[in-house]
This record gives structure tokens, sequence and C-alpha cells, in this order.
């Protein structure tokens, strides 16, 4: 513990001896306020925003941060409001996908953010794929267009594995194909050891299962149709591949493979009775690392594709965007507002997020702050997935109501009394009346 | 308000004018107490009713202008008249939030109501000593903040971790250590079941307090005429308490239609909607899905319900009353 403070303190005087020489070699120093809104509630979080704004502002003299933190739930319900009544935030996180980002574009309360883009370098920190997911066109098209927002934090939805439960059943690897971890879920189940971890009371575990068993299905070269479907630009969500995945689920569910009382356990429950041993494997995010680090028999892979796919996707994305609001009326709050962000997608602010066990998008500056196994796993997963190609998509970005679509139909879907086609249907209804609403 | 209070405003007035100068007598005869406070009195509910038109009025006069266009919030509401309420009688959520609230009705009123009324008569016959120890421990669930009594519940509910089913598997009874809130039969009586916890003690002490004022001679009477226990409660304690029931029933069938903060810690309206009730719906739609004119139109559809609902429970207890005397 007290290395891992050390080491926060190191990166912090670190962070601020090289800010303040950026400033000094630009010479920048004037009274101003910065009004910042983020989601970085969580106490680890909070801790490495704070270091790093405090950094940011020794590096700006006469410039103060006036920072808000607000759950993700709230900053989605009151970021919207607060800036079209002219207040709030200069720079914030915002949602992508079209409820929040694509709402706030729409009516011109984000500022695009190309020419700094270029002005940093941005774009060489991050793919374009990543960038791409904060695109929007004139005419409300996801994914296309200027770019709104940068994010500092990557995020990845991949397979958990206990190695010491699939030992004890026998199982030496993790399975290294879909047709294995079948084979698997079915051995622990003969064996009387829960294969899957996983809570529908409330969070969306469920949900990211079904997404990466569908994604896993496709190769990155044939990306194109997922691309299509969540930018909006048209495509099913009821086609027989998101069937078959449904059916294998709902299979999964019925057969007894999840955990009992699954429907009255919150994911973040069932995070913990896997953290604790009572489960072969979970399908969740890299935001979990941070309790399942705390197990070292805990590893994270990729969903296993089927046989035929070499560089299977895996769903995933970026953490929320900092985007400059509309609130930055002059250029040189908005100068101010990019350099702000410069500094959260920087090598050091990376370092920063890593050391404290988070996931950052950036490439690391000093790759030996990262302690936690897991966290190296997922790096080399994150590079991987870059080369590739393959960091897929959040199926519930793809119309405003697809995440309550989801959220409705997927109990009935894991209870039985709805067939995978229904619910696929129920879904393709959603997406369909939002295409032909004009979005 | 009961006729218990009426009759004691009516008593009031009636002191105030036998104590007034003779010439005045007439002209304050024919006037309520109302007409006697005066236009100087208006001074003194200028700031409550200023701040009563900021936070309540305006803001229902608001919801109800808001209801009547297509508004997300961000952007100029557009004008579409009564369309919203027009899609809201085509939609089947609505129906299925509706027909939820209807079933929460009978956990927020009727069990309450009877635990509460077979309670008090239970109580009013021990000991003193032993009634303000039962009547403090049976009210306490009511003193609790029902956002606090969802979370607390939702973890005792808990599959894996909550002692209701560690209990329920403890004794043998594993079979039934059901996921509470994420099975669609049991969900709603799951949440329903606090519901009652929560009410029944509220019930209960008005019923006590409902007792006390029935005259002792109609059960003397009653016993002077044979009257067994139940006989007594069946033909004297409970027509006497109607002015009770009527409260209750109005409190906490209000409750039940403008029930949020329970449902929403415990189930946030799921699993697939089964416990989804329309303030539950109101703020999905007003607050996640961005659609705040059709919100708005479910919220004042809500308000009206229970206007209409207090008003025919209003109208029935009057009735019964009028036939019983």
């Amino acid at each position: 513990m007290l290395d891992v403070l050390i080491h926060h303190l190191r990166l912090g005087a670190a962070g601020m001896a090289t800010a303040a020489l950026a400033v000094g070699l630009s010479g920048a120093a004037q009274a101003q306020t910065l009004v910042t809104w983020d989601d970085y509630t969580d106490v680890g979080q909070n801790a490495v925003i704070e270091q790093l704004n405090k950094n940011f502002m020794a590096a700006h003299p006469g410039v103060t941060i006036t920072r808000t933190a607000r759950t993700f739930d709230d900053l989605s319900m009151t970021l919207k409001l607060t800036v079209a009544a002219g207040n709030g935030p200069q720079v914030t996180k915002v949602n992508q996908g079209a409820a929040d980002q694509g709402a706030m574009v729409k009516q011109k309360l984000l500022i695009p953010i190309d020419d700094y883009i270029k002005q940093y370098g941005w774009d060489k920190r991050q793919s374009d794929s990543v960038l791409a997911r904060t695109r929007w066109s004139d005419t409300g098209q996801f994914g296309e267009g200027p770019t709104y927002g940068v994010s500092g934090l990557g995020e990845m939805v991949g397979l958990y594995y206990n190695q010491k439960v699939l030992s004890d059943a026998g199982i030496a690897a993790p399975p290294a194909s879909f047709e294995e971890l079948v084979k698997d879920v079915d051995a622990l189940k003969a064996k009387g050891v829960t294969p899957w971890a996983i809570g529908t009371a409330k969070g969306h575990l469920a949900l990211h299962m079904l997404a990466s068993i569908d994604q896993a299905h496709i190769d990155s070269s044939n990306r194109k149709a997922l691309d299509d479907l969540i930018y909006g630009r048209g495509g099913k969500f009821n086609d027989d591949a998101q069937v078959a995945a449904a059916t294998q689920v709902a299979t999964w569910a019925k057969n007894g493979d999840f955990l009992d009382g699954y429907s009255g356990i919150s994911g973040d429950d069932a995070v913990q009775l896997f953290v604790a041993g009572q489960a072969a494997f979970m399908i969740s995010g890299t935001w979990y690392f941070g309790d399942t680090q705390t197990n070292p028999d805990i590893h994270f892979i990729p969903v296993p594709p089927p046989a035929g796919v070499t560089k299977p996707l895996s769903v995933g994305g970026i953490d929320l965007a900092w985007s400059i609001t509309s609130n930055s009326k002059d250029k040189a709050t908005q100068d101010l507002a990019a350099q702000y962000i410069d500094y959260m997608v920087s090598s050091e602010a990376a370092d920063a997020w890593a050391a404290a066990g988070f996931f950052p998008s950036t490439e690391l500056k000093d790759p030996s702050v990262v302690k936690s196994s897991l966290l190296k796993e997922g790096l080399t997963m994150w590079k991987t997935l870059g080369d590739n190609n393959a960091l897929g998509h959040y199926p519930d970005w793809a119309s405003p109501t697809m995440l309550k679509t989801y959220d409705d139909n997927m109990p009935h879907l894991l209870a039985g009394d709805m067939t995978p086609q229904a619910f696929a249907d129920a879904l393709d209804a959603d997406y369909q009346a939002y295409l032909k609403g004009g979005k | 308000m009961s006729a218990a209070t009426e009759q004691s405003i009516d008593s009031a007035g009636g002191t105030a004018i036998v104590a007034g100068a003779p010439a005045r007598m007439k002209a304050q005869e024919a006037t309520s107490i109302l007409d006697r406070m005066g236009k100087g009195n208006v001074l003194y509910v200028l700031p409550g009713l200023l701040i009563y038109c900021l936070f309540v009025f305006f803001p229902i006069l608001a919801a109800v202008g808001i209801s009547l266009t297509k508004w997300d919030g961000i952007t100029a509401p557009i004008f579409r008249g009564l369309q919203n309420y027009l899609d809201l009688f085509e939609d089947d959520r609505f129906y299925t939030a509706l027909g939820n609230n209807a079933q929460f009705i009978i956990f927020y009123c009727v069990f309450p109501l009877i635990i509460g009324v077979i309670l008090a008569a239970i109580i009013s016959v021990v000991g003193q000593r032993e009634r303000l120890v039962l009547r403090t421990v049976f009210f306490l669930p009511y003193i609790m903040p029902t956002a606090v009594l969802g979370i607390i519940f939702q973890w005792l509910y808990n599959p894996a971790f909550g002692p209701f089913n560690q209990f329920l598997k403890a004794v043998g009874l594993g079979a039934i250590a059901l996921p509470w809130l994420g099975d669609f039969r049991f969900v709603l009586p799951a949440v329903g079941a606090v519901a009652v916890w929560y009410f029944f003690g509220f019930c209960m002490v008005v019923f006590l307090s409902g007792m006390q004022r029935i005259d002792p001679s109609l059960f003397d009477a009653a016993r002077a005429d044979g009257a067994k226990g139940w006989q007594t409660f069946w033909h004297v304690t409970l027509p006497q308490l109607m002015p009770e029931i009527r409260v209750v029933l109005l409190l906490t069938v209000i409750a039940s239609i403008k029930s949020f903060d329970l449902i929403f810690t415990m189930t946030r309206g799921g699993p697939g909607n089964a416990t989804l009730v329309p303030n539950i719906y109101m703020y999905q739609l007003g607050f996640q899905l961005n659609r705040f004119g059709y919100a708005a139109a479910v919220a004042i559809v809500g308000a009206l319900l229970v206007f209409a609902v207090n008003f025919t429970i209003h109208q029935g207890m009057r009735r019964l009353d009028r036939s019983s005397n």
C-alpha cells in the first residue's frame, strides 16, 4: 500500500514538473476559471482526477478548475438540461451514443474538436476506430463527421475465468474456442460447479454476455455490418447470428448454468460471488478490475471465437468522452479547455490511471507503473484489439431507447417465457422505429 | 377531514357567536369561519401562498402545459395538443403500469387496514403497559423513510446473501428459497409485503385512537344484550370506526397511487416491467428517454386518478356512513 502511495506521489510530482515546464515554454499565464464535470465518483478514480487537476493547475498559473463530480446516471440526467440553460461545465465528460452525446450535438451544445485533434496529435495516441465513436455528422449520423470528444480511459468486455475453480474441476486451461467454452460449461455443471457468475436484478451483465457472444462470432474483416448497425446506417437486430447468441444465453439460463437465484442478484453482487470463487466464468468489463484483481486466480481474456474466426471482435469502447461545451464561448476558453483535455489523454495521465489500477486508453509512458497482473492482461488485449481493429460495440448505443428495450425483454428471454426470435424481434422493432423516426 | 374534526370546528364557531356582542350576532351567524378571517389576515397567508404557488401550483400548471407538447428537455417544445394523451390510452406499457398499481393498492390499503383493525381490537383489550409497548413496536416501521426500507428489504430478499433465503435453506425449505425480486410471479407480492409492513402500524394507531372515542355505554349495552366478543367488534366497534377507516383509506390510496421510492429502490419497475407503476414509468420516460411531454401526460393522468379514486372512496364511505346511522 505504501509503495503504491509513494508511486502516486512520485507520479504527481513528475506530472507537475512536466506540466510546469510545458507552461514555461508556452508562457501562458492568465486568471481564468475552468468549470469541469466528470463522473469519477469512485474513491479510487476521484483520487486520480483530483491529482491530475492539481497538476494541471500547477502547470497553468492563474487557472482554477471548478470541478463537479456526478454519478453516471446523474450526469446523464442533468448535463443536457444544464448546458442548454447556459450553465454548467465548459469541459465535461459525455456518454457516447444517441441519448446523450448525439442529442447534445444536435442542439449544438458541444463544440467540434477536430482542429485540436490535429494540433495535439490525439489521433496518434488513439486509433481512428476509437475516435469514430465520438463523431456525429450534421445530419445526425453517428460515427461520421466532426469529432466531439476524446476519452482517457478504455473499456473492454471479456471473459473472466477463475483458474483455481477450473483446475479443481479438472479443466487445465481456459477455453481457446467458443466450442470449448460450451463444453467447459457443460463439464463444470456435471461436476456440480456453477459455470457462470451472473446477476440480472441490477446492472447489465446479461446484455454484455449476449453482445460478447454475438460479436466473438464476427471477424474484424467482416465488421462493417456491425459498424453500420450501431452507427445507425441500417441493418437488423434479428439476424440469424443474433438469434443464435440469444438462444445460447437462454439455454444456459434454462439449464441452471447461472448462479442460483441469479434473477434476484445484482450484477455487483454476482461479481463479489465470482471473486469469492462461487463460479468459474463471468463475462463483464474492465471496470471490474478493481474488484477482481483481489483474487490472483482470476484472469481476463477475450470471449473465445468459434472455429474459422481468427480476429474476433470484443465488445468495448471508451469511457465517457471529454468534450468542450457551448459554455466555452470564446477562443481563449476553448483553447484552455483543449489544453485540459490534452493533459487528460496524455501519457502522464495514463500512467496515473494505470498506477491506480484503471485502464487508460492512451499508451503508457512508463509501463512499469502497472502492478496488477489483471491490468497487464487487459492492456495486452487492448493492444491486440487495436492492432486487429477488433474493438466491438455496445449494442445499446444503437438507439436512445435500446438499453431500455434490452432491460425490458432480457428477463423474459432468460425466464424462458419469450423465444430468442421474439426477443431479437423486439430489439429490431426498437431499432427500425429509431431509423424510421429520422433519428 | 373526519366527521369528528368537522364537529369540533362547528362547535368552536358556536362558542364564538355566544360570546360576541348581540348586535354582531346576526351577521356572524350567516358567515363561516373562513369568511370571518377578514382581509387583513391575507397578509399573513401571503408568504405561504406565494411558496405554494411557486413550488406547487405553477409546476402543476407547467406540467399541464408540457403534457400538450413534444419536448426533449433541450429544444423548444412542439405543441401537439392532446396527442400525448391519445397515445397514452393506446400504450400497453401504461396499462401494465396501471394494472400493477391496482394490485399494489391491495398491499398498500386493504391488507394494512385489515391487519390494523384486528391488531387494534386485540391491543385495546390488553393492559395499559403492554398496549404502550405493542403500539410502539408495531408503529416503528412507519417512522422509517420508505427508500431506506426498500434498500434494507432488497438485501433481506437477496437470494445469495439475504437472511430470508438463508433461513429457509437452514430449516430445509431450500426449494422455496426463490429469487424473490427476480421472479415474475412473486416480485409484486414481495415488494407489496414491505408496504404492508410499513403501513399496518399506522393504520393500527389510527384505529386505536378511534376506539378511544367510542362511547363505552355502547359496549355496555352490547354486553347487556348478550353480544360475544366478535359480535361486539362486528356490530359496534367496526361501524363506529368508519370515520377512521375513511381517513386510512384515503391516505393509503394516495400513497399507493403515488408510490415510487419503495419500488424504485427495490426493483426499478423490473424485472421486465413486472412492478412498473405510473410514477416509475413517468421517471423513465422523462429522465431516461427525454420524453418530457409524454412523461408529463402520465403525471397528469396519475394525478387525475388520485382525485377520481379518492372521490369515489369518499362518496362511497359517506353513503355507508349515512346508511349505518
